[in-house]
């Protein structure tokens, strides 16, 4: 019993990443219903952006910073990346998407995947084909609730990811350029004449999302330790999951899918060798995608996403 | 036949269209035969007539490469007598001569430049985009305004079609004394300086004579296919395909179209503007080109002179990408179903020839495997592979059924994962990692077939690809196909006039899934080893690059995609760094610049800009089908909105109006 908390606990810390590159993605569907493949490859230049950053300022792996000057490099580091990723998001935005806004609904998707792949060869020429390491910086320290033990990494990440999170429903649901960003994606024609400049909206949207994605990838190589060019097509996916479960193009759907996959993909590995060979964890993808179907099989809309009819 | 004929015409118009035509078909002709057509035939006959042997090439090997420039000098004969028949000699000569030299002398030039046919040909591909786009500058600043094509359109009296019979015969044979007065001069000039050898001698006698005659015969040939495509042709193989339907004024029915539907109709009519365009005249590219394609094994020694069996290795390649972007145009392109996994299904025909045919089989079954007899059995489980694979299409497709588009392609992007996954990890069946090796070649009597003998399995994925062609053309036409069409275009509508949407889709996915078992089953085969890892989304993506980049929905679309698509990922980039190794060559400089870079390491890069790129200019792809092509490109260059005719009855037969409802 106290290894299936445990590994709740170590399920929602990192489903807390997924969440928040899941937030990216289910606010461009929402608005342009677009599978932004090239979100995961944000996240992963984000992680190196952070390494980058640190390196900058003299960090490496195994360099112990202590006190403000941890505090201020962590802090750079995360807004760094955050701004640079999001510019990035806006720029693909206005390279790759917005001359196809008009055309037919694949053009776009596969505009989005020539530059996953394009993202995907920066990476790679930038820091090689080879696992990064992420200097592991923040102090380690294991707390103990009982039976069950997480570290203070995990709080760390669990943290910001929460505060962003609040931070985004904030922003979506209590302030003006929420409320355009809800337009523009229920009717885009009836917002831009109720005066809502779309092209800016849809940019701010890919701003956010991006953003997000870059801190996913700072808290990312702090939990983990290294990162790799490949990174953002595997997480990406399992986002991208994460926000088709909870209902794509709802922000709170998004969250609690992501969280929810974190926790099944632990639990998976509970099932041992005898029902599935190699055991479960070797299996954890299929299950993922087997549980995706399922629930599209039944469930269209997602958990907690709303049915809507298909207007003739 | 008259001693009419062998008088150059005298009326200055049609002195003026033979110059023209002669001169455009002279240059590439000339060009040919003195790069390769020339030693081709003399290395023939002093093979065959005295002991000269070149390493590498065997005397079949002379012979059929000497049946391919004589099949090309008898296309270009019969081309002749098409063009000089069926040109209406409007356009002017100057133009004509800088296409032909531009479509036929660059490509030419550049594969001879760069010694490789890969390379040259995608240098063409990028320099053809910007001679289009140099020529339009040019033709809107000369304020050029070509005459209208339905200008021609009009019954040509007996007379007038004699004189174009007559003209297409004079063309081959004063097309044919040209070329051989001008070959013989070349020749001449190597006997004067040094000397011909016997059998060379003779034939360069022989074709002096012969070559006005085939000219004349070839280009009658080609005349009265010109004649064919007449107006008053036309209207009677309209007036006798079905007596009972009401009587069709083709010349009306033409007329009465929009500007672009005329254009398109009138592009097979003769007289016609621009020949090289029409129909008629893509039967004898057609038959050019599956001349080249069938004989080149034996042509590609003699054209380069190393590297054959790489090269047709990578063909061989090349040929199972062509059959998987047919098998998904079928569902992305037909059934308008986003599919992302497709490389599933050709895991399962892959795996069903590895697991059945080497010695996986005995460790399955526990059966002893004969290494002599077992391969035979590659010809029924290319079909079995085939079902397979259709079976678990099916059953794939039955979850996507209530899906729409976007989660579609996320449902069908799962199973692309979850299958290599399976036949990774069951690896008591499928030997995980390491996969499935030492699988047999097929065996066909008579024949060493190896997995290092390409040159049967060239042949073998023609033949596969002729024959997947024409299944898909039927299923296209079938009124199948036209229900995939229909459910592509719009699903409730579809619904709603009677199509049973989950078994359509169904047929779709099979259909597909059918495809890509035989190119699985041929893969394995090829390969001789199949593992896992082979088999990811990437291989997906490159897939439905394929379909998009030639063209969704259109037949040779997709192959020239598959084509291009198949050269950019595996050959041009690894042939860029073969070049840049070379000291000799001018890549050489990248080498000495930057140590470590290879051009291989950028290849995703390249791809990914080549999608985007593709996608933001071209999203109809490189040969949109018709109906493509009027979606995504509705205004057509400043024409007015034109209402199609409302007076004709629909179900005309071959008749289509276009009518914008706004």
């Amino acid at each position: 019993m106290s290894l299936v908390l445990q590994l709740i606990v170590y399920g929602i810390a990192t489903g807390a990443i997924y969440a928040l590159i899941a937030l990216g993605y289910t606010m461009v569907y929402g608005i342009i219903e677009l599978i932004n493949f090239a979100h995961g490859d944000i996240f992963m230049i984000g992680s190196m952006v952070s390494i980058a950053i640190f390196n900058l300022l003299g960090i490496n792996s195994d360099s112990h910073p202590t006190g403000w000057f941890l505090a201020v490099a962590m802090i750079l580091s995360c807004v760094g990346a955050m701004l640079i990723c999001a510019v990035l998001g806006v720029v693909i935005e206005r390279i790759a998407y917005r001359p196809l806004r008009n055309a037919p609904r694949l053009a776009p998707l596969i505009s989005a995947i020539g530059v996953s792949l394009i993202l995907e060869d920066v990476g790679k020429l930038w820091k090689g084909n080879t696992y990064i390491p992420f200097p592991q910086i923040f102090p380690n320290i294991t707390y103990k609730a009982g039976a069950i033990s997480f570290s203070s990494i995990n709080v760390f990440v669990l943290v910001v990811a929460l505060l962003l999170m609040v931070a985004l429903n904030w922003l979506i649901t209590r302030t003006r350029i929420g409320r355009a960003m809800r337009a523009v994606a229920q009717d885009r024609d009836a917002a831009a004449l109720m005066g809502v400049n779309v092209n800016r909206i849809i940019s701010t949207t890919f701003f956010i999302g991006a953003a997000l994605a870059g801190a996913a990838g700072f808290i990312y190589g702090l939990q983990y330790g290294s990162t790799i060019f490949t990174l953002g097509f595997n997480l990406g996916l399992v986002a991208f999951t994460a926000a088709v479960l909870g209902g794509i193009g709802n922000i709170v759907g998004a969250m609690v899918g992501g969280i929810l996959i974190g926790i099944i993909e632990a639990l998976a590995t509970l099932i041992p060798p005898t029902v599935l060979p190699h055991g479960g964890s070797a299996w954890s993808r299929a299950i993922l995608f087997g549980i995706l179907i399922l629930i599209l099989i039944f469930r269209p809309a997602g958990l907690l996403g709303q049915q809507t009819p298909e207007k003739v | 036949m008259s001693m009419r004929l062998l008088k150059f015409p005298d009326e200055r118009e049609t002195r003026l269209l033979f110059v023209k035509w002669l001169v455009a078909l002279l240059i590439p002709v000339l060009a040919f035969t003195l790069w390769d057509g020339e030693s081709i035939l003399n290395n023939t006959l002093l093979t065959l007539f005295t002991g000269f042997t070149v390493e590498g090439v065997t005397t079949i090997g002379f012979v059929l490469s000497t049946v391919f420039v004589l099949i090309f000098y008898a296309v270009t004969f019969a081309l002749a007598g098409y063009f000089l028949a069926a040109d209406s000699g409007r356009r002017s000569m100057i133009e004509l001569w800088i296409d032909v030299v531009i479509f036929t002398l660059v490509p030419m030039l550049l594969v001879i430049l760069t010694t490789s046919l890969v390379v040259g040909l995608a240098l063409c591909i990028v320099v053809w985009p910007i001679y289009f786009w140099v020529r339009k500058r040019v033709v809107a600043a000369l304020h050029y305004a070509p005459p209208d094509p339905l200008d021609e359109v009009m019954e040509l009296s007996p007379a007038q079609q004699d004189a174009l019979k007559d003209r297409g015969r004079s063309g081959g044979f004063w097309f044919g004394t040209a070329f051989s007065l001008i070959w013989l001069v070349i020749d001449l000039v190597y006997l004067f300086s040094g000397g011909l050898p016997t059998p060379v001698l003779i034939f360069v006698i022989l074709r002096t004579i012969l070559f006005p005659v085939f000219g004349l015969l070839l280009g009658q040939l080609g005349g009265e296919l010109a004649l064919r495509r007449t107006l008053g042709a036309l209207q009677k193989k309209a007036d006798a395909k079905d007596k009972n339907a009401p009587a069709v004024d083709l010349e009306s029915e033409i007329k009465s179209l929009s500007p672009t539907r005329a254009r398109e109709e009138v592009k097979e009519l003769v007289p016609n503007d621009q020949p090289m365009r029409s129909r008629g005249a893509q039967l004898f590219y057609l038959a050019l080109l599956a001349a080249f394609v069938l004989l080149y094994p034996a042509l590609d020694p003699l054209l380069f002179s190393f590297g054959t069996v790489g090269r047709i290795s990578g063909f061989a390649d090349a040929g199972y990408y062509v059959i998987l972007a047919l098998g998904l145009n079928i569902v992305v392109g037909f059934a308008g179903l986003l599919d992302l996994g497709y490389v599933a299904f050709f895991a399962i025909g892959a795996y069903t020839w590895a697991l059945i045919g080497s010695g996986q089989f005995t460790v399955l079954t526990g059966l002893q495997v004969n290494p002599q007899v077992w391969p035979w059995l590659f010809w029924p489980v290319l079909i079995l592979s085939a079902c397979v694979a259709a079976f678990w299409g099916v059953l794939l497709g039955i979850p996507t059924l209530r899906l729409r588009g976007d989660y579609l392609a996320i449902v069908t992007l799962g199973f692309g994962e979850i299958i290599p996954i399976i036949f990774l990890q069951m690896d008591k069946y499928t030997n995980g990692t390491n996969g499935v090796v030492g699988i047999f070649s097929p065996h066909f009597p008579g024949i060493n077939w190896t997995t290092f003998t390409p040159v049967p399995y060239y042949y073998l994925i023609l033949a596969l690809i002729v024959l997947l062609i024409f299944i898909n053309l039927r299923l296209r036409d079938s009124r199948l196909g036209r229900a995939w069409i229909a459910i592509r275009e719009d699903e409730i509508a579809a619904a709603s006039s009677g199509i049973n949407l989950a078994n359509t889709k169904l047929f779709a996915f099979g259909a597909g899934a059918f495809f890509s078992g035989i190119a699985g089953a041929y893969h394995a085969a090829k390969v001789g080893n199949v593992t896992p890892d082979a088999f990811s989304y990437n291989d997906s993506i490159i897939y439905l690059a394929m379909v998009v980049i030639g063209g969704l929905g259109s037949i040779p679309g997709v192959i020239v995609g598959a084509l291009v698509v198949y050269a950019v990922n595996q050959l041009i980039l690894a042939q860029l760094d073969t070049m840049a190794a070379d000291p000799s060559s001018v890549l050489h400089i990248v080498k000495v610049l930057a140590p470590t870079f290879t051009f291989d390491s950028i290849r995703n890069l390249i791809f990914g800009t080549i999608l985007v790129t593709v996608m933001l200019f071209r999203p109809e792809g490189l040969i949109p089908s018709a109906r493509r092509r009027r979606e995504l490109h509705h205004v057509d260059q400043g024409q007015d909105v034109e209402v199609g005719s409302l007076d004709v009855p629909p179900g005309t037969p071959g008749f289509e109006s276009e009518i914008r409802v706004e």
